[in-house]
């Protein structure tokens, strides 16, 4: 019992000292931290891991350009493991430990939840590069992916135009969680707002990491044989997607006759696939590593130099990260300091040169405006683009679709001061 | 005194009662260095390590509550993550139900996962969770009754070993499943998450966050007790030869299973104790709690710590814990590597876990018997008995 | 990029062949052929389409490689002249060469070519458009398959080309395809009896393809015939019928392939832990080892044999995966489990340690990214046994490959002299140790056989799933239940244990979907286990206290 005193003993001094010399440290010299909490290990690291790099290469650009006001960039990486708890824990330990000027990470809905109140409590700074379900607007996060309105409606409305195929019967295939159920619930309600029937839509939820798709594509087929253009959109993740498109290409589906169009499907999954079999399938982003334009090529080309590996693809929530970035250097350059408040009002409207060629800019919603871009899986793994919108799309973080939140508004701007209001809140801003 | 003042008062001798105590002293002393103490100074305890330690005092909670079934009824649960989790589920539910109307829909009865997911009304078994009493009660008696009638069935069937072990496991894979599915009404994937506050008090002040963590010592410190009473009690022994002879146990007219079911159960509702406050200090829980993996882990603090000697539960969660903890940060691309090696290490090493080590290091200096040793040697017959079972 | 050297080639060859016919090909003709040229590079789809439609018409040889060159991807408009050409691409840069003659034109960059977008929607009407021409093809293969896509993209001018076709055909098989082609083609006649007919034609099908094309005619929006409505009505019911029994023979199917792969994960597993008693957690990344070596193996091929040789990368990897896996599991026995023996819930634990690193070693050095492992040409796609009840040759041969390890390690346990010395260490070890048998080294064979098979299965299941650090996890549990309700130690157990786990998850499947199913088929073995504590087929005697 006395060993076990002295064990505490040791590990309370431990934790003291510890944290006295992070105390010590002020925030306003050295370097400026920021933080990379992206999963490098469990079941999350085969897509976040690619992210702490595209992070880290451009914390070196930056350094080797000159650093940022004068000072250096440091990031610190840690690894949340894809242990949702464990994202909060770091998260904490980022803001008030390591004192870092902004964060970027997460990647799937649970682990920005998880850390959310962490962010909000400790006024920190998220950058959320991700594609996701919308219904949300955070002070203190800033999301670089798309919202619904930035894709899932752009490619059911391709896949209904005769260039698409002019589908009438869908079938939504997804994992089972907040982000396909959300993007269904959209999205069958956009299909009935154009005269689809209940009849014609199929709903399917499957677990994480499901990997046996016979039952299921056999099911596909069975509904595709009613005499109507049957499309898929799937909002299958991560894992699940590689037995998913094996057991399609084997069971014979061409494009042709089943497109299949994918929201959480890039580069990046398709390296895992030989897709000379799923030429055709489609899927909607806001950026192609295929995208044909010098800023992209010369972004690539560093990508390769970094990494060392000129098989490594660049897909959509990198290109977030550029876009995020980009815009945090510019607007901490712009506000003259780090401070969260300082940085937060320059980064609305902020505009950045994106991947994709287009000018992408930060909205006093806390999301950006993005372009809309459907691409066909070709034999090399990469998307030949088809369609593409005109001009960026402004997101909507509440879905105009979901009575409930059609009603709520997210403007962190005069007057309204609030992420998911029905009236300004400005005034309430005085009297508290 | 009465006579049980002077059972509690044996449980363990001076020395032990007053290490206990300081041991309680210490750790309460944290949250006072973080809000009295100023920031800058030595002694300052910044605010993120309050959570962080709460988190592992839950984490021994749970390793406790496993030690008690595996140490002293060598029954390994796989599934003990299970009752973690319900226990924080019936948490989070009164959680969520607290937030009321503040909820980003403002909706005063659905928590906002089902007015999202177009629920029209609150399911049955939501109903009581926003009374803190009802669903305190739930925290203990969800994962009662689910290890009652688990090991009613388990116990009776004589399922022993690995079976039971691996059955256990089933169990809390199929609640992961089940729980992960947005048709269940627990929030799916994201599970419960955005709490405001408990009882009143707001979850993201200080105050509020050194009150759940000087809870959380004196559970863990009453569940030690309640451990120590129980293991120490006639109860206890017959536990411990059941452990290391069932059989022979059996044939000397004890009914075996009713003496597993009653550590089993009671382990099951401390371990769910244990969720009720991991859920508050975390602020998410979630179908992740399920995993097998989760469980499996406890039973490796468990031996890291060295079975079969409760307090080793304790020193287990906290060593591999804090190891996870700093690796993560320092070492973020081999901290599993570390970790993976500690746990060869133990094994091989020190069957009796590090309570083994401090006592092998005492030895060297004083050569003396201490309690520490015959932990080791009470592991090492435990580790003997199930050698005769061995084929 | 062998694909389109042979389309390249076969161009080439098409062209030498098809020349002088093409300059016999009239002045009218060649205006309208221009034109359509023009049509493909129109910016609108509807042009586009229009001009694939009216290339088919001409019966242009000139046309089929140029809807090839289309289909393919590979045609671009060069920007100095608007000359169309076929562009192959080298990095950053196209290597340029005529449609038609097959001429290398130079090497451009990306910037002096605008490529021809074709989507879903205009390579169906390719398909379609060169079917319609290779009706008429020498080959008998090629117009069979043109006769499948007839089938499938029915239009009146499908109609005409295939009463064409008819009149000149021989083939008996390709004749009653074509006919039935033709009557799908003639289900969008305006004339009422045409329609009938077809629908006679129809109604003893049992192909969901039929029954798609049927639909619209019981449809009132889309018929306004109530006498055609009844039929096709009937016709479909009487389909329907025949599917549904078609879809218990294809769900039987599917629960066997699930089980085999259930089977193959457990396999190894019913070695180490069945019989050795070890309770293995590092067997999933075993399993993973396997996969790997399939992966690199696979690059090996790559990178030192010519392409022909890649088809039989699998046969090979097998044992080298095989040998890998079982180097490591002896090294694991003898470096850490052999201290454990009669310890098994501590074997767990060190087991458990030993994932962790296996885990993260194959992520440092592969990356913690998919790796992709191509199915040889053996393994890709499928045939169609009946109403649409496709069987995927890669699940056909990994049930096949199942049985094959569970026979020949059923064999080797029972027949030869190691497994009469496994079996004797297992039964009594110290009995063993004094007939003279080295147990240490049978102890390491022995598992290492066990892990050996686990890598085995790594080389299979790459083949239906990712290649990932995390591989190992998504079997570890199933595994470990399929062994457990089998009951411990009984290889037969392991199998009818595997067998009805699938088959059960399956026909459970289309009720409860698959999440209910899953959790269902837990539940059931949570409850099978309290009915007999030692699964199926228990080991009696002393042997079964572990």
């Amino acid at each position: 019992m006395k060993l076990l005193k002295r064990a505490a003993a040791v590990l309370a001094v431990a934790g003291l000292m510890g944290a006295s010399g992070e105390a010590a440290r002020a925030a306003d010299e050295g370097p400026i931290k920021i933080g990379v909490l992206h999963s490098l290990s469990g079941t999350m690291a085969i897509s976040e891991t690619t992210l702490k790099d595209a992070i880290l290469m451009m914390v070196d650009q930056l350094n080797a350009s000159g650093g940022l006001l004068g000072r250096e960039v440091e990031a610190v990486v840690v690894d949340p493991a894809s242990d949702w708890p464990l994202f909060a824990e770091k998260a904490r330990e980022l803001i008030e430990g390591e004192k870092v000027a902004a964060v970027f990470g997460c990647w799937t809905s649970v682990s920005r939840k998880s850390v959310l109140p962490v962010f909000e409590e400790l006024n920190g700074l998220l950058f959320y590069p991700v594609q996701y379900e919308g219904e949300e607007s955070s002070k203190n996060v800033f999301y670089t992916g798309a919202a619904p309105n930035q894709q899932a409606i752009p490619a059911v409305e391709y896949l209904m135009s005769a260039e698409g195929g002019s589908a009438e019967r869908f079938v939504l295939l997804g994992t089972d969680y907040v982000y396909p159920r959300t993007t269904n619930k959209i999205l069958r309600a956009f299909l009935h707002s154009k005269g689809v029937s209940d009849d014609d839509i199929m709903e399917n939820y499957t677990p994480f990491g499901h990997s046996d798709w016979q039952t299921i594509v056999a099911d596909v087929k069975a509904f595709a044989s009613a005499g109507k253009k049957t499309a898929v959109v799937s909002t299958i993740n991560g894992d699940a997607n590689v037995p998913f498109y094996k057991e399609l290409a084997n069971q014979g589906i061409s494009a042709t006759e089943i497109p299949v169009v994918a929201f959480s499907v890039g580069e990046e999954e398709l390296a895992g696939i030989d897709t000379s079999n799923l030429v055709g399938h489609l899927a909607s982003w806001n950026y192609f590593m295929s995208v044909d334009n010098d800023l992209n090529y010369a972004f690539i080309d560093k990508w390769w130099e970094y990494t060392g590996d000129k098989n490594r693809v660049t897909n959509d929530p990198m290109e977030a990260h550029y876009i995020g970035f980009n815009m945090w250097v510019q607007a901490v350059r712009q506000a003259g300091t780090t401070d969260v408040d300082a940085v937060r009002q320059a980064m609305y409207g902020q505009t950045v040169r994106s991947l994709s060629g287009y000018d992408v800019q930060m909205h006093t919603n806390h999301h950006l405006s993005k372009p809309v871009m459907i691409g066909e899986i070709q034999p090399d793994g990469q998307f030949e683009i088809v369609w593409q919108t005109e001009s960026p799309i402004v997101a909507q973080a509440w879905s105009p679709f979901i009575p409930e939140s059609a009603k709520l508004t997210a403007d962190w701007s005069y007057p309204w001061v609030c992420g998911n209001c029905t009236e300004p809140r400005y005034a309430d801003w005085f009297t508290n | 005194m009465g006579p049980i003042t002077r059972r509690i008062g044996t449980l363990q001798g001076p020395r032990g009662w007053a290490v206990f105590f300081a041991l309680i002293a210490i750790a309460l002393l944290v949250p006072l260095l973080n809000l009295m103490v100023p920031a800058g100074s030595l002694f300052y305890v910044p605010d993120y390590v309050v959570p962080l330690l709460g988190k592992y005092l839950c984490f021994a909670l749970l390793a406790l509550s496993l030690d008690l079934v595996w140490g002293f009824a060598g029954v390994l649960s796989l599934g003990h993550g299970a009752f973690f989790a319900l226990g924080g589920y019936a948490m989070g539910m009164h959680l969520m139900r607290e937030i009321g109307d503040r909820g980003v829909y403002g909706n005063p009865l659905l928590p906002d996962f089902m007015v999202f997911l177009d629920w029209d009304h609150l399911p049955w078994y939501w109903y009581g969770f926003d009374q803190f009493w009802f669903a305190s009660l739930m925290v203990f008696l969800v994962p009662g009754v689910l290890a009652f009638v688990f090991g009613w069935f388990a116990f009776r069937s004589r399922i022993t070993g690995v079976y039971l072990s691996i059955i256990s496991q089933a169990m809390t894979y199929a609640l992961m499943l089940a729980f992960f599915r947005n048709e269940m009404g627990f929030g799916g994937n994201n599970g419960l998450t955005d709490f405001k506050d408990v009882l009143g008090f707001d979850l993201s002040t200080p105050g509020t966050r050194a009150g759940l963590y000087v809870l959380t010592v004196l559970a863990l410190g009453l569940a030690f007790l309640i451990c120590r009473f129980v293991v120490k009690s006639k109860l206890g022994r017959v536990a411990t030869a059941i452990r290391d002879a069932e059989s022979r146990v059996r044939f000397l007219g004890y009914r075996t299973d009713r003496f597993k079911l009653f550590l089993w159960t009671l382990s099951a509702m401390l371990a769910g104790m244990a969720g009720a406050l991991y859920v508050p200090q975390v602020g998410i829980i979630n179908p992740g709690e399920f995993s097998p993996a989760n469980s499996i882990e406890v039973a490796v603090w468990v031996a890291v710590g060295g079975r079969g000697t409760l307090f080793g539960a304790i020193i287990g969660a906290f060593t591999v814990n804090g190891a996870k903890s700093f690796f993560t940060g320092w070492a973020p691309e081999y901290w599993l590597y570390f970790l993976g090696a500690l746990f060869i290490i133990v094994t091989l090493f020190l069957p009796g876990g590090l309570v083994q080590l401090a006592s092998r290091v005492r030895d060297g200096f004083t050569g003396g018997r201490n309690r520490g040793l015959r932990a080791a040697r009470r592991s090492a017959r435990a580790t003997e008995g199930e050698t005769s079972h061995a084929t | 990029m062998l694909r389109l050297r042979t389309l390249i080639a076969l161009l080439i060859v098409a062209l030498v062949g098809l020349a002088p016919l093409a300059a016999t090909a009239a002045d009218g003709d060649e205006e309208v052929f221009q034109a359509a040229l023009k049509g493909i590079t129109a910016s609108s789809f509807e042009e586009q389409l229009a001009a694939i439609d009216t290339l088919a018409g001409l019966g242009d040889p000139r046309a089929v490689t140029l809807l090839r060159a289309l289909g393919g991807g590979m045609l671009q408009v060069r920007k100095s002249d608007g000359a169309l050409v076929v562009a192959e691409r080298d990095g950053r840069d196209y290597i340029l060469s005529d449609p038609f003659t097959g001429e290398a034109m130079g090497t451009v960059s990306r910037r002096d070519v605008d490529k021809i977008t074709v989507n879903n929607a205009l390579r169906g009407a390719i398909t379609a458009a060169l079917s319609r021409l290779a009706l008429f093809d020498p080959d008998v293969a090629k117009r069979r398959e043109a006769v499948a896509a007839a089938l499938k993209y029915p239009s009146p001018e499908m109609a005409t080309a295939l009463n064409k076709a008819l009149e000149a055909e021989e083939d008996a098989d390709l004749r009653r395809g074509m006919e039935r082609a033709l009557a799908a083609a003639r289900i969008s006649s305006p004339d009422k009896a045409e329609r009938l007919a077809a629908i006679e034609t129809f109604a003893g099908s049992s192909d969901p393809d039929i029954r798609s094309l049927l639909m619209p005619l019981q449809d009132e929006a889309t018929e306004s015939d109530p006498e055609v409505r009844t039929a096709a009505a009937e016709a479909i019911k009487r389909i329907d019928n025949r599917l549904a029994l078609f879809r218990l023979v294809g769900n039987l199917y599917q629960g066997i392939s699930l089980g085999s792969v259930l089977l193959l994960a457990a396999i190894g597993l019913a070695i180490t832990f069945g019989v050795m008693g070890v309770i293995n957690m590092a067997h999933g990344e075993m399993i993973m080892l396997g996969a790997y070596t399939t992966f690199v193996v696979q690059e090996v091929f790559v990178a030192a044999l010519p392409p022909a040789y890649l088809n039989y990368y699998l046969i090979v990897a097998l044992p080298v995966a095989f040998l890998v896996t079982a180097l490591v599991g002896a090294a694991l026995e003898r470096g850490v489990i052999r201290f454990l023996y009669g310890r098994p819930l501590e074997t767990l634990l060190a087991t458990w340690g030993v994932s962790l690193i296996l885990q993260q070693v194959v992520r440092s050095i592969f990356g913690a990214t998919n790796r992709r492992v191509a199915n040889p040409d053996w393994m890709t796609g499928g045939f169609e046994l009946v109403g649409g009840i496709v069987l995927t040759y890669n699940r056909l041969i990994i049930i096949v490959f199942a049985f094959a390890v569970l026979i020949a390690l059923a064999a080797l346990l029972r027949y030869s002299f190691f497994g009469l010395q496994m079996r004797a260490v297992t039964q009594s070890r110290g009995m063993a140790s004094a007939m003279g048998i080295v147990t240490g080294r049978i102890d390491a064979m022995t598992f290492a056989l066990g892990s050996g098979i686990a890598g085995a299965a790594g080389v299979a299941l790459s083949q239906i799933g990712n290649v990932s650090p995390n591989l190992g996890q998504t079997y570890i549990v199933d595994s470990f239940l399929v062994v457990v309700f089998g009951g411990v130690g009984s290889l037969w157990g392991t199998l009818v244990g595997a067998m009805s786990l699938g088959i059960v998850n399956k026909f459970l499947e289309p009720y409860s979907g698959a999440m209910l199913g899953k959790v269902l088929v837990l539940v059931f073995i949570i409850l099978f286990i309290q009915k007999r504590p030692r699964g199926l087929f228990a080991l009696r005697g002393r042997a079964a206290e572990m």
